[in-house]
């Protein structure tokens, strides 16, 4: 049945600069925030704006992410028309068909998924952002400005400008002119990788790039340059609130502390933009007679004994007596044994860290090689094993060994 | 195998000594365990034995019982063929009793044309008032191998009220010899009131008590044919929580601060399930103190929590102090007041630095949706 916006969720990239996190499964489906994952946020933006139908594009170890979305019945999208759909590339007829080439080809390739709906706008999203958005203001904004694509951005500090695609604006918040991660930013308005393009002129615009022999199929690099150059009518969308990339190590535990702060700008306990996601089915979570937790989240199946400050402990993680972990991210299953201490980690799921094993290190005051240390999945790190600063753990760790 | 199972939940139940907590609600509806309703234990147990098709016989105040359950697809009954039947008391309808539910027969006589069409050979019957984590495969196959007409589980550790129980004396043979109901001083196993029999010994039961005008099952089919049918017992001597009244409630409930009660009916193979609610995980401030708590998801926990239990939700405020309490769904304790052996019900609000203190033996209710 006929959509009036149709949602396209990008969610195939590897995600590479999150290392040993994505090595089994893709981007979108890394944990985050205690009960989420990093699609939660694209997908429960989408319901609560309305939005009922989406594709979800996966190319990049599809399998958790697959299932973790399923009928789409956590987002409320398990519909007889419509709902979430995902869309791995296919074989065509006569052994035709490739990978995703680039972000603009993934939409080329489902052209016919679209046409199933003929919406009116097609919705792009990318499954790395955290942030609570109202797409259909931006879809109002899209239709006002009588826009071929409407392209939300955010005011950014100009000395992180070379970070992001920025684009330069006229009086009315036309875009003039695109520049993909400049040395010399001529705006502070960065791109957030959201775009609403009116269904007929995106098509269009798809058609010529897939004929075009040096393109590399991208939104970005491509299909926006051309439908500028050829003069559409570009709006930007100025969104306020919070929003943050967690495509790096580093982003990534920022954006989870900032769950903890609620001076940071997005609040997971705002009932009247709720983030939905698939539960595991656990009890309450303990805390024992000696715990002491503070200024952190804690969930279902978790048991702390010891001492948690200003981390986020997904589900099922035991913190054993006299265990001290802070300013960590502890995915779900993850054992922490007595007297074990973990700081400024991410330590992914049912790894387990020794008794009185130490992960990690608080910054020192010359910072230049301090990170944070990451422990893969499955790891195991043995009793009274250190493991430095910055350090990125994905082979067992035996007793009492440095890393 | 499972696919042989029925399962019927007597859903019904409203004990009176549970005071306030039964005023919006049945028994089997009563919040239990930080984030379930008792009744999300046997319908788990059901759903984890593979039992496919489960019907729950309701009678009076079961507004926030069906609230719950929905279409049953927390527990994936939400089926095409089969899977949950809310069954409401349609069946008394033109009765001459005035639709009053006397018993587990009156129950099961209003549903008989329901009870006809049960696609299974056998059929459990369980109340939806007991918190209990059953192997319910095990029992089923003893119940096969045993070849007994009616398999009783029942445990050797006294659970509830004697004047409301029933129990069984075992022979030497390994059959329930004996049956008492509601005495005084109780001897043997004590009933868990959950029973495996035929699709087609259910139907002539019902049948026949409905002809004798005997309302409930131990009247009419333990106790009256104890000698004809061949019961068998399982024992079960797990853990197992009745809730009776206020005071069983909250001395259930604390035990649950106890780690192996709560392997005990927390059992990782055999999940139980409930409504979800979409919360945020437990957010601890800076100055919130958390000791020998269970504490469901989506709480903001900025005071002091001590031997309690959270349900979803909760807040307690800055400089607030929580001891020995049961805080259900949505209260909010507000800065500086304190609260000792105190249960309070859904949405309960405690203004700034007010003080309640119930005694263990006689914790103090507060109502659904009070304002103290």
């Amino acid at each position: 049945m006929k959509k009036e916006c149709v949602a396209m969720l990008l969610a195939g990239g590897q995600g590479s600069r999150l290392y040993a996190l994505t090595s089994h499964v893709a981007k979108p489906a890394v944990p985050f925030g205690g009960k989420y994952r990093i699609i939660d946020f694209p997908l429960s933006n989408c319901i609560n704006s309305g939005i009922d139908t989406v594709g979800v594009l996966t190319q990049y170890q599809p399998l958790e992410l697959n299932a973790y979305i399923g009928n789409g019945q956590p987002w409320d999208l398990d519909r007889s028309d419509g709902g979430v759909h995902v869309l791995p590339p296919y074989v065509r007829e006569g052994s035709y068909g490739t990978w995703y080439k680039g972000t603009a080809n993934a939409i080329y390739q489902n052209i016919g998924f679209l046409q199933l709906y003929d919406p009116e706008y097609v919705l792009i999203l990318s499954g790395d952002h955290i942030y609570k958005m109202d797409y259909a203001k931006m879809l109002k904004h899209h239709k006002e400005q009588n826009a071929a694509c409407t392209i939300s951005v955010l005011e950014v500090p100009l000395a992180e400008a070379s970070r992001f695609g920025i684009m330069s604006v006229d009086d009315e918040d036309m875009i003039f002119e695109f520049q993909e991660k400049p040395k010399e930013p001529k705006s502070n308005l960065a791109s957030m990788g959201i775009y609403i393009f009116t269904w007929s002129k995106l098509k269009e615009y798809l058609m010529a790039d897939e004929q075009s022999s040096d393109s590399t199929n991208d939104f970005g690099g491509d299909i926006i340059p051309a439908m500028l150059s050829a003069g559409e009518r570009m709006a930007a969308y100025r969104f306020q609130g919070y929003w943050k990339d967690v495509g790096t190590i580093n982003s990534l535990w920022d954006a989870n502390m900032d769950m903890l702060s609620p001076g940071s700008g997005i609040d997971l306990y705002d009932t009247s933009w709720p983030i939905f996601a698939r539960s595991a089915t656990k009890p309450p979570h303990f805390t024992g007679p000696d715990a002491r937790v503070s200024h952190s989240m804690v969930t279902g199946g978790c048991e702390v004994y010891g001492t948690v400050e200003n981390s986020v402990l997904f589900h099922s993680v035991t913190v054993e007596p006299g265990a001290q972990v802070r300013y960590s991210i502890l995915m779900p299953g993850t054992v922490v044994k007595a007297g074990a201490t973990v700081d400024y980690a991410i330590v992914a799921e049912n790894a387990v860290i020794g008794e009185k094993a130490s992960v990690g290190t608080p910054p020192p005051e010359d910072t230049e090689n301090w990170g944070i240390t990451v422990v893969a999945q499955e790891i195991e790190v043995g009793d009274g094993a250190v493991v430095p600063a910055n350090a990125m753990v994905t082979r067992n760790v035996k007793g009492g060994e440095a890393e | 195998m499972m696919n042989k199972l029925h399962g019927i939940i007597f859903a019904y139940r409203s004990n009176a000594d549970l005071r306030e907590l039964t005023q919006n609600r049945n028994t089997c509806s009563v919040p239990y365990g930080g984030r379930y309703r008792i009744i999300d234990f046997m319908l788990s147990n059901y759903v984890n034995a593979g039992i496919a098709d489960v019907g729950v016989i309701v009678h009076a105040n079961y507004q926030s019982l069906l609230d719950h359950v929905g279409s049953g697809k927390d527990w994936d009954l939400s089926r095409k063929h089969g899977g949950l039947r809310i069954l409401p008391p349609f069946g008394y309808a033109n009765k001459q009793r005035g639709g009053v539910c006397r018993g587990r027969m009156d129950a099961l006589e209003g549903v008989y044309s329901y009870l006809k069409n049960i696609r299974q050979e056998h059929v459990v019957l369980a109340g939806g008032d007991l918190a209990v984590n059953l192997p319910l495969r095990d029992i089923y196959a003893q119940h096969i191998a045993s070849g007994a007409d009616i398999t009783a589980v029942c445990t050797r550790a006294p659970k509830g009220d004697p004047k409301s129980s029933v129990y069984f004396s075992l022979g030497a043979d390994g059959r329930v010899a004996d049956v008492s109901v509601h005495p005084f001083s109780p001897t043997g196993c004590e009933s868990l009131e959950v029973y495996i029999l035929s699709k087609s010994l259910l139907l002539s039961l019902v049948d026949h008590c409905a002809a004798h005008n005997i309302p409930s099952f131990s009247q009419g089919v333990l106790l009256s044919m104890v000698h004809s049918l061949k019961i068998m017992p399982y024992v079960y001597d797990g853990y197992a929580a009745r809730l009776q009244s206020v005071a069983s409630y909250y001395a259930r409930s604390m035990e649950l601060l106890d780690p192996k009660v709560r392997d005990a009916l927390f059992v990782p193979e055999r999940p139980i399930k409930t409504k979800d609610q979409s919360n945020p995980s437990t957010y601890y401030g800076s100055e919130g103190e958390t000791e020998r708590s269970l504490v469901a998801d989506g709480c903001i926990i900025e005071g002091s929590v001590k031997n309690s239990i959270l349900f979803r939700g909760v807040r307690v405020e800055a400089g607030a102090k929580v001891e020995n309490c049961i805080l259900m769904q949505g209260t909010a304790v507000q800065a500086g007041a304190v609260l000792k052996y105190t249960i309070t019900d859904k949405n309960v609000r405690v203004n700034p630095g007010r003080m309640l203190m119930g005694h263990e033996t006689y914790p103090l209710a507060i109502a659904k949706g009070e304002i103290v």
